[in-house]
């Protein structure tokens, strides 16, 4: 029934571009499939495995000019580019997890906060490689077997393929024996020592598909906007995501993914400026962290709770 | 961009260190701040740089409104910090538990973001350049030269530190919150209440950002913005210093001012920035508790 659910809504989803010819909406689909992904590869990380990861910014970041680079720079692809977008972040989460995560979790939060600032800081200044902030614009489409991804509603099968594939492979990882291991680790880590499992190659490994999803993302959404410049390491993706897992609760897979399509949407209905949205999503998190820290997913939960206790009665 | 020669010239090196001595100095003011919330509540406060923002902002509007009068206009701004500081207390942090770590992050995140753009759409994102009764005027020894906002910023901020240190050391009101940081069930059992003590040490902190927020403004140009990048570095000074770690914050801050200034003047700015975070990386491979750890809040 649920499995059902679930496919008949991915194909839905895909079927958008046959449904609607606006770009406007086209548009919109492409930024909530990417997000979405973005803010569930977020949730394995915080909502599964405890680590609130900040890092998930600068992957992003990394992802986008990595691809942009591979194509416009060095003559590779749009496909070798999110390759590399997947593989750089993946080894670069790796070197940073390992001296961090021995530390706790006060550091890790600290640490990936500055190395998101770091990546951003050096898209602006490290004129060379990344052109500073003239960014790099006119990232050509990209294109299979001769099949050019030229028009929005192309360009929404390589987003919406992504975010199946993306999803797909992170429901099964979180509902495997590993994605328990993590939320074991989350929940007791010195009784997961216990049982003779090593915490840290599963911090690690999350950590390290975390990166190179958001990083492919990211590599996705910078040829969906056809530029790249330091804008695109905006505070403002990391608040985005946040607000997804938040809202949606963290380590609930569907809740995050019901906010993130959810959530992608309201803000372009609703038409704000730019700086009253922000003043908006900072309220919504202050008032969700401090009135239902589990989201909404945690709310559902509790009341799902009271009514078994009620019923015992 | 003029590349300078490499050779070393003695009094340019004196020139990037003094600079690097009172940058580092207000460096430390932030990081003592947030050094002092987490040894005593075991939180991290986002909004830190926003405070410091604040601070300068006050000092913006309180210097041509008090004749460019700088010390007046610097009270002001320290108590305007604190003000906000005991609000951000009161409503929000008294709610978290010690243990909340995440939370306190997201939570005072989401005041962080509110605070900027709210004085972003007020005031608007133009830098403004702050003038004082010091104007640009500065101490000239030799080819040396160093404006007085800078000489009088670093003297205000060693002058805070000793008023910490006293306070911290030898008045009950400091005692209490060391013996807070230092262990929690114990203070308890001796009549401290952790939630004046917490509130203490909050708007003390963010006294302090205010005190950094003031020293800057005539210095740097003041933006909504200032903060963010500064709150980046403050947070990666307490890691490298020992979380809680009050003494190795400051150490940390003044040689990150060294650092940063004599690697500005030799080499691209992109490695400037970047000193910080490598810093930290480093540190955390050879001394997973920072560099200073010896166990909870220290003073000295």
């Amino acid at each position: 029934m649920k499995a059902t659910l679930i496919a008949a809504a991915a194909l839905a989803f895909g079927a958008l571009p046959w449904l609607t010819d606006s770009n406007y909406i086209l548009g919109i689909a492409v930024s909530a499939a990417i997000y979405t992904v973005a803010a569930a590869a977020l949730n394995l990380i915080y909502g599964y495995t405890g680590l609130l990861s900040f890092a998930q910014l600068g992957f992003w970041g990394i992802g986008g000019y990595a691809s942009a680079l591979t194509v416009m720079t060095f003559g590779g692809t749009f496909w070798q580019g999110l390759v590399w977008a997947g593989l750089i972040n993946a080894a670069l989460a790796l070197v940073i997890g390992y001296p961090t995560l021995r530390t706790g979790r006060h550091a890790f939060v600290i640490v990936t906060l500055t190395f998101a600032l770091l990546v951003t800081l050096i898209a602006r200044d490290w004129v060379d490689l990344t052109r500073g902030p003239l960014g790099i614009p006119g990232l050509p489409a990209p294109s299979l077997f001769g099949f050019e991804f030229r028009t929005t509603s192309r360009f929404y099968w390589i987003a919406w393929a992504y975010a199946v594939l993306a999803l797909a492979f992170l429901y099964a990882l979180c509902t495997s024996r590993i994605g328990r291991t993590l939320v074991a680790i989350k929940q007791n880590e010195p009784l997961v020592r216990a049982q003779g499992i090593s915490p840290m190659p599963y911090k690690l490994a999350a950590f390290a598909v975390s990166a190179a999803i958001t990083g492919i993302a990211g590599g996705i959404f910078a040829f969906h906007l056809k530029i790249i410049d330091p804008l695109f390491l905006d505070f403002y993706y990391m608040q985005t995501f946040l607000i997804m897992v938040i809202i949606g609760g963290a380590g609930s897979f569907w809740g995050v993914v019901i906010a993130g399509v959810a959530l992608s949407a309201l803000p372009e209905l609703l038409r704000f400026s730019s700086d009253f949205r922000m003043i908006i999503y900072g309220f919504v998190l202050l008032i969700a962290m401090l009135v239902m820290p589990g989201g909404l997913a945690g709310w559902f939960g509790q009341r799902r709770l009271a009514r078994m206790r009620a019923a015992l009665q | 961009m003029g590349r300078r020669e490499m050779s070393v010239d003695p009094i340019y090196l004196v020139q990037l260190t003094l600079n690097g001595i009172t940058l580092g100095l207000l460096y430390a003011l932030i990081a003592v701040g947030l050094a002092l919330i987490f040894g005593v509540m075991q939180i991290i406060n986002f909004a830190h740089g926003e405070l410091l923002m604040v601070g300068a902002f006050a000092m913006s509007f309180a210097l041509p409104a008090m004749g460019l009068l700088y010390w007046p206009a610097m009270a002001a701004a320290i108590v305007a910090a604190m003000i906000c500081g005991l609000v951000i207390y009161e409503t929000l942090l008294a709610r978290l538990r010690p243990e909340e770590f995440e939370r306190s992050i997201l939570i005072t995140l989401g005041l962080s973001i509110i605070v900027l753009h709210v004085v972003q759409y007020l005031f608007s994102a133009n830098p403004r350049l702050v003038d004082t009764q010091y104007g640009f005027d500065g101490v000239q020894i030799g080819s040396i030269r160093i404006t007085w906002t800078r000489v009088i910023g670093a003297l205000a901020a060693v002058g805070a530190f000793a008023l910490l240190y006293v306070l911290l050391k030898h008045t009950q009101f400091g005692r209490a919150m060391r013996a807070i940081a230092q262990n929690r069930e114990a203070a308890l059992m001796v009549g401290i209440r952790p939630r004046v003590v917490a509130r203490n040490a909050v708007v003390l902190a963010t006294g302090l950002c205010g005190l950094a927020g003031a020293a800057l403004a005539p210095i740097q140009l003041v933006t909504p913005g200032m903060g963010q990048f500064l709150i980046f570095k403050a947070f990666a000074l307490v890691i490298i210093g020992g979380l809680g770690n009050i003494p190795g914050a400051i150490v940390a801050a003044i040689g990150l001012g060294l650092i940063e200034n004599w690697i500005g003047g030799f080499l691209e700015i992109a490695w400037q920035e970047g000193a910080v975070f490598v810093l930290m990386i480093v540190v955390l491979f050879l001394r997973p508790n920072g560099l200073f750890t010896r166990g909870a809040m220290r003073v000295g």
